[in-house]
């Protein structure tokens, strides 16, 4: 055992080695890279208002030149010859068939996510407008909601801010709590410091990104390093926010479900997987982004390299939804063996469920897709990003405030500081009160330290009391 | 005993995760011609992007290095097919383009932003354009001569020519249209 143990941190010292080279062999060409293309592009001069004129003529020369090459071929059905209608190029359309296409993006006030269409008449003539009787192309869903979209962005926008404010704020509180009290310390508490550390970390690099840069048309424009330094920093950080609710994940999965007996877990691989590794997909994006997909400050959504970093986060959602699932089996197998009361168990199972769904960021596999339709991905855009933003906050409140043993130990200190300062007030029966919790907070406190430590000596009989701890633990009501 | 056998599971995914990235990179330094294949093929995939989305680069790529060589050439046909094909996709622009996980909400807010406070755009469109007697066709002048370039004594010489059969060929274009 201890052989097998010596080999695999050797190993394990072997693939940190490799992975260290590794990464500072991508920072190098990475760091090459951006010169490079610095020097390649420099700063892009700006007419105003000539963007929109540009593209217009630009679409225009390109719908001429795409006219001219394929020349039509003989057709027996009519067709509506292809045409330039001025802003949009629409290509040759059978009799009877409507044509469409998404709005273009030359006016603020025209959104790319809704369509134009042209109507090809079954004449094999491009419709023409009753009023006018001229050929008319229905542009007017183009700007039809635009307002609405303007207000949903703002809202988005304030709701985002005030979630990451009360998020940073309960997250300090609660590692503040974590911090000051050592007798809360054990390896579970270690694993949420670092979960709510990168809470911290991720809301304060978005409301920088959110504020500092998309709101900052100036900056965009001069396009200067830090913005995209930061943008890189943004998704490092974003990644290892989600990497330690894995993290959480495998921990709780290790400890209910895999081991139970198991002395205590190496948590440097918890460390590696938490913060080292979003590391590699951050690095990739960026070098990649450098490559393919310069844009100002790499603020542009619309580029298929955000996989990079996303698909590894819902890979990680996705094996935390499993983990999920196995400890719910589990914890109900267990919990029958103890021949409780059907209901009560089940809403044991669900509350334990609910309140692990924040920790491990289930949510966000429950709705993966966004949905088409204008009202429908507005109505998903405010329940994700109420479920984003809030996050931090959920989850200090469930894991620090309405945690017992950390309720336990702020009540003993509490009582401690009354007694100590001599508050004559307190009478009898507060005193009374006040030793209970000592005793409950005591058995909390050995409790958490039984999971970690001395699980190895727990026989057979005891594994439920583990379990039971552990559901008590992280359910604030149990 | 479980709990060994479990991290020494543990342990050798991540290996094996590591390996894995590492043995690609190698593999990409040691051939390079999959290099090129692979970054040809990233560069036609995200070219697209670029074309339809950023307004700042609009004004860069207005007069492309394909078109100075058209106008160099103006009989050469080799050059078509990748007019064409820029063409071709420039068209149907933000289709399928972008994350569209539910964790890129965070971007599409940024962007959205950045979106609405662009005042390098037009900000309304002309409502004229919109309404009936708006946007169905138009007919644009054509410019009667057109600037060539020869090759005179080792000089590259602007000159500008009346006949050229592509006008021409515009021109009955714009008529049939």
């Amino acid at each position: 055992m201890a052989k097998s143990k010596m080999d695999s941190i050797e190993r394990s010292g072997v693939v940190a080695l490799i992975l260290l080279c590794h990464l500072t062999k991508i920072f190098v060409t990475a760091s090459l890279e951006v010169n490079e293309t610095q020097q390649q592009h420099p700063t892009n001069v700006y007419h105003d208002m000539g963007v929109t004129r540009n593209k217009i003529v630009t679409a225009q020369f390109e719908c001429y030149q795409k006219i001219m090459k394929d020349d039509p071929q003989g057709r027996e059905e009519p067709v509506c010859n292809r045409t330039w209608d001025g802003w949009m190029c629409w290509d040759d359309t059978t009799a009877g068939a409507n044509s469409e296409q998404h709005c273009p993006d030359y006016f603020q006030d025209f959104d790319p996510s809704e369509m134009v269409n042209k109507i090809c008449t079954d004449s094999g003539i491009w419709f023409l407008h009753p009023e006018s009787n001229r050929t008319w192309t229905n542009y007017t869903r183009c700007t039809e909601h635009t307002n609405e979209g303007r207000v949903t962005a703002m809202n988005l926008f304030y709701l985002a801010l005030i979630g990451h404010g009360l998020s940073l704020t309960s997250l300090f509180v609660s590692l503040g709590i974590f911090f000051h009290f050592k007798s809360l310390s054990c390896q579970r508490i270690t694993l949420h410091k670092n979960l709510f550390f990168s809470f911290v970390l991720n809301s304060v690099i978005t409301m920088i990104w959110l504020t500092g840069v998309a709101n900052n048309q100036e900056l965009v424009q001069r396009n200067p390093t830090s913005c995209k330094v930061s943008l890189f920093i943004h998704l490092y950080l974003f990644a290892c926010n989600y990497f330690w609710m894995l993290c959480e994940g495998i921990y709780l999965h290790t400890l209910i479900v895999v081991a139970v007996f198991a002395e205590k877990q190496h948590l440097m691989w918890y460390y590696l997987l938490g913060w080292g590794f979003p590391l590699i997909p951050a690095t990739i994006h960026a070098v990649a982004r450098s490559y393919y997909y310069n844009d100002n400050c790499w603020i542009s959504s619309k580029t298929s390299l955000l996989y990079i970093i996303h698909g590894p986060i819902c890979a990680a959602l996705l094996v935390n939804l499993f983990f999920l699932l196995n400890i719910v089996r589990v914890l109900i197998t267990k919990l029958k063996v103890t021949h409780q009361a059907e209901s009560s168990l089940y809403m044991k199972a669900v509350r334990a469920t609910l309140i692990l769904v924040p920790l491990l960021g289930i949510q966000y596999v429950l709705f993966p897709y966004k949905p088409e339709g204008r009202v429908s991905s507005e109505i998903y855009d405010y329940i994700m990003h109420i479920l984003m933003h809030y996050q931090g906050l959920l989850v200090a409140t469930i894991f620090c405030f309405f945690n017992g043993e950390v309720q336990a130990v702020l009540r003993r200190h509490w009582n401690q500081y009354n007694i100590q300062f001599g508050s004559s007030i307190g009478n009898h029966s507060e005193a009374m009160r006040s030793a209970s919790y000592t005793a409950s907070s005591i058995t909390e406190v050995q409790g958490c330290y039984s999971i970690d430590g001395h699980t190895e000596h727990m026989n057979g009989k005891g594994f439920h009391d583990a379990d039971a701890s552990i559901l008590k633990s992280d359910s604030p009501f149990a | 005993m479980t709990g060994v056998k479990m991290q020494l599971i543990f342990q050798s995914f991540l290996s094996c995760c590591l390996l894995a990235t590492v043995a690609h990179c190698v593999e990409l330094e040691v051939n390079p011609e999959l290099k090129t294949k692979l970054s040809t093929w990233f560069g036609s995939r995200l070219r697209r992007d670029l074309n339809s989305v950023s307004v700042e680069k609009t004004a860069e790529y207005f007069v492309r290095p394909e078109d100075i060589r058209d106008t160099l050439l103006p009989h050469s046909s080799t050059h078509t097919n990748v007019r064409t094909k820029r063409s071709k996709n420039s068209s149907n622009h933000s289709k399928g383009q972008g994350c569209s996980l539910v964790t890129c909400t965070v971007h599409d807010l940024a962007h959205r932003l950045h979106m609405l406070n662009n005042k390098l755009k037009i900000g309304t469109a002309p409502r004229d354009k919109i309404r009936a007697h708006g946007y169905g066709r138009r007919r644009r002048s054509l410019p009667v001569r057109r600037v060539s370039l020869r090759l005179e004594q080792g000089r590259l010489r602007p000159m500008w020519s009346i006949k050229d059969s592509q006008v021409h060929k515009l021109e009955a274009l714009l008529r049939r249209t």
